[in-house]
């Protein structure tokens, strides 16, 4: 081994080709070996609307440490199709390795790519083609020679190999180890025998990670904390919270129901819920907005129900594989009437897990819906996280009457007055009970009625919740200098960029403090109190209009201390555009600081 | 004993035939002996959607439509519960339309009854989706949702009723939360239940109704002449009434929910099993 070697600390790899062609498997694969190797991992993906076809990517990060974004620096790209070069030549600099499929001919350093970029061509498809008739074997041959470049050991890469594609049979294996073989005698050929990778990589019994995503950790968190019932309607980027609860809900003990529609979903969330059963559902923008009838009845009849957001690109359709954070105005304030709710935002799978925990005590304890706001980014992109610690989760239920309780009662009424706003509830089949439920105003009893006086009372109970809840909301977390005059506001797949700017800013001399909130809706005095305190804070969010700036504002968040830095091109950000969008906003250039 | 609501007095018109519903439901609850804590009775908008008032049960009053996507989801999470879900046929043909043939499809253990009156009579008379071509200004042909129910292969119970004839309104009714509870999954009965204040059609329908209880060699097991049956019947520009169809399959609730569990909602799920069922869950993401 020579000398020079780096130990892997960071490596940042896009792979990218044609939809169908494997790009997603070999980052898995790759991820998985250098979780073995005691990296945190993070993944992203770039895809189209549609199963195949298009260019689409898969990005991988292996650190020595936390990140939960991709770098701004590509290390390598992988290039099924020469297609793929032009789209993300932009993410390349001169430091950056390009292996591409040169079946169909060498390219040469073509003015797209920065200068001085190493090419690699690689005979990928033809080679598949020859050995085993089919081209779809070309990923795993690249697999050999991304390996050897970066200096992965061939064993690794063949235990990685069985792993993966030992599920799928015996001859799938077969043909997938031999590709591997197949990849490595190109790598020889190619100047990249064993012992020439770049970095030294050795595999490690570090700790044990989970592999997660946070529409997976949404999911578990909410089996975990009790949830039995999950109705849902597929949309991008939301469905994998419905996959994952497919599988493993009923060994909970609960059940998923796969509706007709958003609006069947919710009312079927309704009806489960009106059980006494904690119910979610998930899905995105036009999701919500075809369930924002049902999300009304939810505050007016307060029934407890979770809703996951997903966000993507909006309006409308809009780009349904893409992240945006434009939905924060339609979860805040979207619906007819004046009603309870609560948004929470997580910023990692792991807050993911246990918000949604919190999400479902809080539905059910104060009956209201309680928005989840991811976006694709933290939906989809899988990172590594320490296991989550079960025996953190606590369960409560609010004021729910069994039988004897209800008995012991002279009457029970189902929207009885109370000092937090939240009445008793004997869920139905309760023996001794009986009780009304509705979306017209109400009496007690739950009998319609449109008493003015009645009316004043019922609108006060339903407010009176948004301010006995505060003490148990999810509180701000804050990252860094706590005195610094910089600041950084960000939700959902933010949270990655925004830690490794401040990083980056750090090493120029320049301190920040990024104020993570974590509940939206209702707005926490602790999130205006800290405009006021910071004088040049940055709001960053993906959107066209601010909505996140805006809802602070709104809160009493002082206009003259915030600039927002907005996205919303689809693409996600890194670091360092953050970095120089802060500098220029505050009128500094690069070499005038540290 | 708990003092709860007590239930309210109907606020239909005198006359009005959701009177024989209201009345035909209690009535087979109190003879199949449901007491008022397993009655699960949800009703949609329009004068019907006041149903779960006016008697003793858990009651729900849901948005406009959404009737069978309610009732599906209770009955999922607890299936002990009797669930019965009424509406109009504005609620249940044309708002919630598009939900009937996915629980026809779907058979969950419900009772579904829509009374219809060919009339929004809340909104004082516009056409409903069952309104005849030329009432008021409908040029559309009516819906039959008779024939759309036997058109789809999974619906296990299907009848009408009038409310002018209430000893077999009661009988039907009775038969529906006795093929449901006897786990044969959703049975939908509608009720011909005349609106006297903007559609009046009790002389009309008096005459036109016809029995295929009565009829010798119909058979309601036979979907085939059902429909057949049920097409004559139209052309001759006669209502039936009776069992129409019945068949079986497997309900929804007995399909989905895992029976090593009692129903969702009965679980404790204060104490989460983090040994197991947790920890497996956990260390899949590990691998």
């Amino acid at each position: 081994m020579s000398d020079n070697k780096q130990k892997l600390s960071d490596l940042n790899v896009i792979v990218a080709g044609q939809g169908g062609d494997g790009s997603l498997t070999v980052v898995n694969v790759l991820a998985d070996i250098l979780r073995g190797a005691g990296l945190r991992v993070y993944t992203e993906r770039d895809v189209l609307s549609r199963i195949k076809g298009g260019i689409t990517a898969a990005t991988l990060r292996a650190y020595d440490g936390e990140r939960l974004c991709i770098s701004s620096d590509i290390d390598l790209f992988v290039a099924f199709d020469q297609a793929a070069i032009g789209k993300y030549a932009f993410r390349l600099n001169e430091r950056s390795t390009v292996i591409y499929d040169s079946s169909n001919g060498e390219i040469s350093s073509d003015n797209l790519l920065p200068e001085n970029v190493r090419l690699i061509g690689v005979p990928l498809s033809r080679y598949a083609v020859k050995h085993f008739r089919r081209d779809i074997y070309k990923n795993s041959i690249s697999f050999a020679v991304i390996g050897r470049l970066i200096g992965l050991k061939d064993d690794d890469m063949k235990r990685s190999f069985e792993k993966r594609f030992g599920r799928r049979g015996a001859q799938a294996l077969k043909y997938n180890l031999d590709a591997l073989e197949v990849g490595c005698a190109l790598a020889d050929e190619s100047g990249l025998e064993v012992g020439k990778g770049r970095f030294e990589i050795e595999s490690s019994d570090s700790e044990p990670h989970m592999l997660i995503t946070g529409n997976e950790a949404v999911a578990f968190g909410f089996a975990v904390s009790g949830g039995r019932l999950f109705a849902g309607y597929p949309i991008t980027p939301s469905t994998d919270v419905m996959e994952w609860l497919v599988k493993w809900l009923p060994k909970f003990g609960g059940v998923v129901k796969q509706a007709e529609d958003e609006l069947s979903a919710i009312n079927m969330a309704i009806g489960s819920a009106l059980t006494g059963t904690r119910t979610m559902t998930a899905t995105c923008g036009p999701g919500i907005a075809l369930m924002q009838e049902g999300i009304g009845q939810l505050g007016m009849a307060e029934i407890g129900v979770v809703i996951v957001d997903a966000q993507r690109s909006g309006p409308s359709t809009g780009m349904p594989t893409k992240p945006e954070q434009s939905d924060i105005n339609l979860l805040c304030y979207g619906g007819a009437g004046d009603f309870p709710r609560v948004v929470l935002a997580p910023g990692t799978p792991e807050e993911c897990f246990f918000l949604a925990v919190d999400a479902n005590n809080l539905a059910e304890k104060y009956q209201l819906p309680v928005f989840m706001c991811l976006d694709q980014g933290l939906s989809q992109n899988t990172a590594t996280i320490n296991p989550i610690d079960l025996n953190k989760v606590e369960i409560y239920r609010g004021d729910r009457l069994d039988e004897k309780q209800l008995a012991s009662q002279d009457v029970y009424k189902r929207y009885n007055f109370t000092e937090s706003g939240a009445s008793n509830f004997a869920p139905p089949g309760t023996p001794g009970g009986m009780g009304l439920v509705t979306g017209n105003e109400h009496d007690e009893f739950g009998l319609v009625s449109t008493d003015p006086v009645n009316r004043n009372k019922m609108v006060e109970k339903r407010a009176k919740k948004m301010v006995s809840m505060i003490p148990e909301l999810p509180r701000a977390i804050s990252h860094g200098v706590e005195t610094a005059d910089i600041g950084f506001i960000g939700v959902g797949m933010c949270y990655g960029v925004i830690l490794e700017a401040m990083d980056l800013l750090a090493e120029k001399g320049i301190h920040a403090q990024y104020h993570q909130v974590r509940t939206l809706w209702p707005m926490l005095d602790e999130t205006p109190a800290f405009t006021a305190r910071c004088k040049n804070i940055f709001v960053v969010e993906y959107n066209a209009t601010g909505q996140l700036a805006k809802l602070i504002i709104a809160h009493g968040g002082e206009e003259s201390n915030i600039s927002s830095i907005l996205r919303y091109d689809g693409i996600p950000m890194q670091a360092k555009d953050l970095v120089s969008q802060v500098m220029t906003k505050l009128n500094l250039k690069e070499d005038e600081v540290a | 004993m708990t003092k709860t609501f007590t239930p309210a007095r109907p606020i239909w018109c005198a006359g009005c035939g959701d009177f024989g519903v209201l009345q035909a439901l209690v009535g087979a609850m109190e003879e199949l002996n449901i007491p008022p804590h397993e009655r699960f009775v949800t009703a949609g908008i329009g004068c019907s959607g006041s149903l779960q008032n006016n008697l003793s049960c858990y009651g729900y009053h849901t948005l406009h439509g959404r009737v069978l996507p309610t009732v599906t989801g209770a009955k999922l999470a607890n299936p002990e519960l009797t669930v019965v879900g009424v509406g109009g046929d504005g609620d249940g043909y044309a708002i919630g339309g598009g939900h009937l043939m996915h629980a026809f499809k779907r058979n969950p253990g419900i009772t579904y009854i829509v009374m219809n009156n060919g009339t929004y009579g809340l909104t004082k008379g516009q056409a409903s989706p069952t309104a005849p071509t030329g009432y008021q200004d409908n040029v559309e042909e009516d819906l039959d949702p008779v024939m759309l129910g036997l058109s789809i292969p999974g619906s296990t119970f299907i009848a009408r009723a009038y409310s002018g004839q209430p000893a077999q309104l009661l009988r039907l009714t009775k038969a529906a939360l006795e093929h449901t509870a006897a786990g044969g999954g959703m049975s939908y009965l509608e009720v011909l239940s005349p609106c006297v204040t903007y559609n009046d059609t009790y002389r009309d329908w008096r005459t036109s109704v016809y029995d295929v209880d009565e009829e010798e060699g119909y058979e309601p097991t036979n979907r085939a002449m059902a429909f057949t049956r049920m097409q004559e019947l139209r052309e001759d520009g006669r209502l039936p009434l009776g069992l129409i169809y019945t068949g079986e399959r497997p309900s929804l609730e007995s399909l989905s929910l895992n029976m090593d569990f009692v129903a969702p909602a009965l679980q404790d799920i204060t104490k989460p099993d983090l040994s197991g069922v947790c920890n497996d869950a956990l260390q899949s993401f590990i691998k």
